[in-house]
């Protein structure tokens, strides 16, 4: 017990130094990168030509295994982030700013891909594009929050203060995010008749529910490789000048 | 504390009237706005009557906007803050007075401006006092997102203080909009308030210290 707690306690104080991190994400990354690939392939293509056909929605469902994924690791990688804004405020680990600022971006992306695919997805089963529904309207703040924390992020030319600058406004949009959840959701019951229902009554068939979890899985993967790169692209940048980057 | 409290009370009271442009710019910001959404929309009172909560609420968000900037900004400017930071006394306090002063000057006018919209957006006149509680209530939180946004924007574009406060405060607009809203429609409005109450006092420890945090970043 005593033995795994201290080599935890080793792994977390290696994750702080770029150096590792360096080696370790240019050793990983070839194999994340394989599994990504594999499990989001074999995900798409069970899902998307090998499921069945859903009776009430037609083939459009099978947007699904992009929509619900991208909707998943959206949500994911602000809590990710909320950690790393927490390392980042009380030990002030470099490396816990440099994951945030690699990771707003790619949030961002996952985000923007969860609203285009879920109104792709609702045109032509709910007959529209944008509808002012709690969930749409939360996701929509998400992103607008990943886009205040990039923007923040760029304004800063100093590197240390960006990462605290960064830390100070993902918690409190941490915190914040459940209340503004809480709150769309009562102005959803006052404003609007619950006319559509977005979550499907049938549970899902175990035939499409397969293939979107190892698609689900997928997504995840992309993230770690993606967010990986971003990071060691981030150390670089910052750490060009440095004796053990040279020497790399 | 308290002296030093009342200190930087009395003297940010004493900047801001030298200031005039300070607290007259969103009043008058306020107003237009406020014009603009009949002529835009419809002059038909019963539809602006149905509008009114929302466009006022709207139209107090964006004018409180327009003084975010002037939180620190001077002080920041001027060394003062330089000074405060390497003195050893309570920061919290400086926050604090600087929040409640930046309420009193931008954000209690508007509040009593916004009795007009009863004449201008033809809001039944029982509902305005629901308004204006709602106002009370709900504007304080807006000032704390104001400072937090102020602080981590210090000398920075100006457009990065709303991209951070907008949506910080979409929970007050909808539980604003909605306190008076549910009383048109006949409901109790003290569940919106009591919500109301709660963010701000769950709110402000936490924001002044961020915003603390985010002063000191300037320092280091």
């Amino acid at each position: 017990m005593n033995k795994t707690f201290s080599n935890l306690k080793t792994f977390y104080h290696k994750l702080g130094s770029s150096p590792w991190f360096y080696k370790i994400s240019g050793i990983t990354i070839p194999y994340v990168a394989l599994f990504s690939f594999l499990f989001l392939s074999i995900g798409i293509v069970w899902g998307v030509f090998f499921s069945p056909t859903d009776f009430k929605q037609g083939d459009v469902y099978r947007i699904i295994y992009m929509h619900v994924p991208a909707a998943s690791v959206s949500q994911a990688i602000y809590y990710t982030m909320t950690v790393a804004a927490v390392v980042s405020m009380i030990w002030r680990m470099k490396m816990a700013g440099i994951f945030i600022k690699s990771m707003a971006p790619i949030g961002a992306s996952f985000t923007f891909l969860a609203l285009i695919s879920g109104s792709i997805w609702g045109q032509p089963t709910w007959g529209t594009w944008w509808i002012w529904d709690a969930r749409l309207t939360s996701t929509l703040v998400l992103f607008i929050f990943y886009i205040a924390i990039i923007s923040l992020y760029s304004s800063f030319s100093e590197k240390k203060s960006a990462d605290q600058a960064v830390s100070i406004l993902t918690l409190v949009g941490a915190v914040n995010l459940p209340i503004i959840k809480k709150s769309v959701d009562w102005w959803n019951t006052l404003h609007q008749p619950a006319s559509i229902k977005f979550t499907e009554s049938s549970s899902i068939s175990p035939e499409m529910l397969y293939p979107l979890i190892i698609s689900i899985f997928g997504f995840y993967l992309v993230v770690l490789l993606s967010g990986l790169m971003a990071m060691r692209a981030e150390i670089a940048k910052r750490e060009i000048n440095k004796e053990w980057f040279k020497n790399y | 504390m308290t002296r030093l409290a009342k200190r930087i009370f009395y003297k940010e009271l004493v900047s801001y009237k030298k200031r005039s442009s300070t607290y007259l710019s969103p009043i008058v910001f306020f107003l237009i706005t406020i014009a603009l959404y009949p002529l835009a929309l419809s002059n038909d009172p019963a539809d602006l009557a149905f509008l009114a909560p929302g466009i006022t609420w709207i139209c107090v968000l964006l004018s409180t906007l327009l003084s975010i900037q002037n939180i620190f900004n001077e002080d920041f400017e001027d060394g003062s803050l330089d000074i405060f930071f390497s003195l050893r006394v309570s920061t919290l306090s400086l926050v604090i007075v600087k929040i409640l002063v930046n309420w009193i000057f931008s954000s209690l006018p508007i509040i009593i401006l916004s009795s007009t919209v009863v004449f201008l957006l033809f809001l039944p006149s029982e509902a305005l006092v629901i308004l204006l509680t709602s106002l009370l209530i709900g504007t304080p939180v807006i000032s704390l997102f104001g400072a937090l946004a102020g602080a981590l924007s210090l000398g920075k574009s100006s457009i990065l203080g709303p991209a951070i406060v907008l949506p910080l405060s979409l929970p007050i607009l909808i539980l604003g909009t909605s306190a008076v809203s549910s009383f048109l429609n006949g409901e109790n409005p003290s569940f919106y308030f009591l919500m109301m109450l709660a963010i701000f006092i769950f709110l402000l420890p936490l924001i002044c210290y961020a915003c603390i945090g985010a002063l000191r970043l300037h320092y280091e």
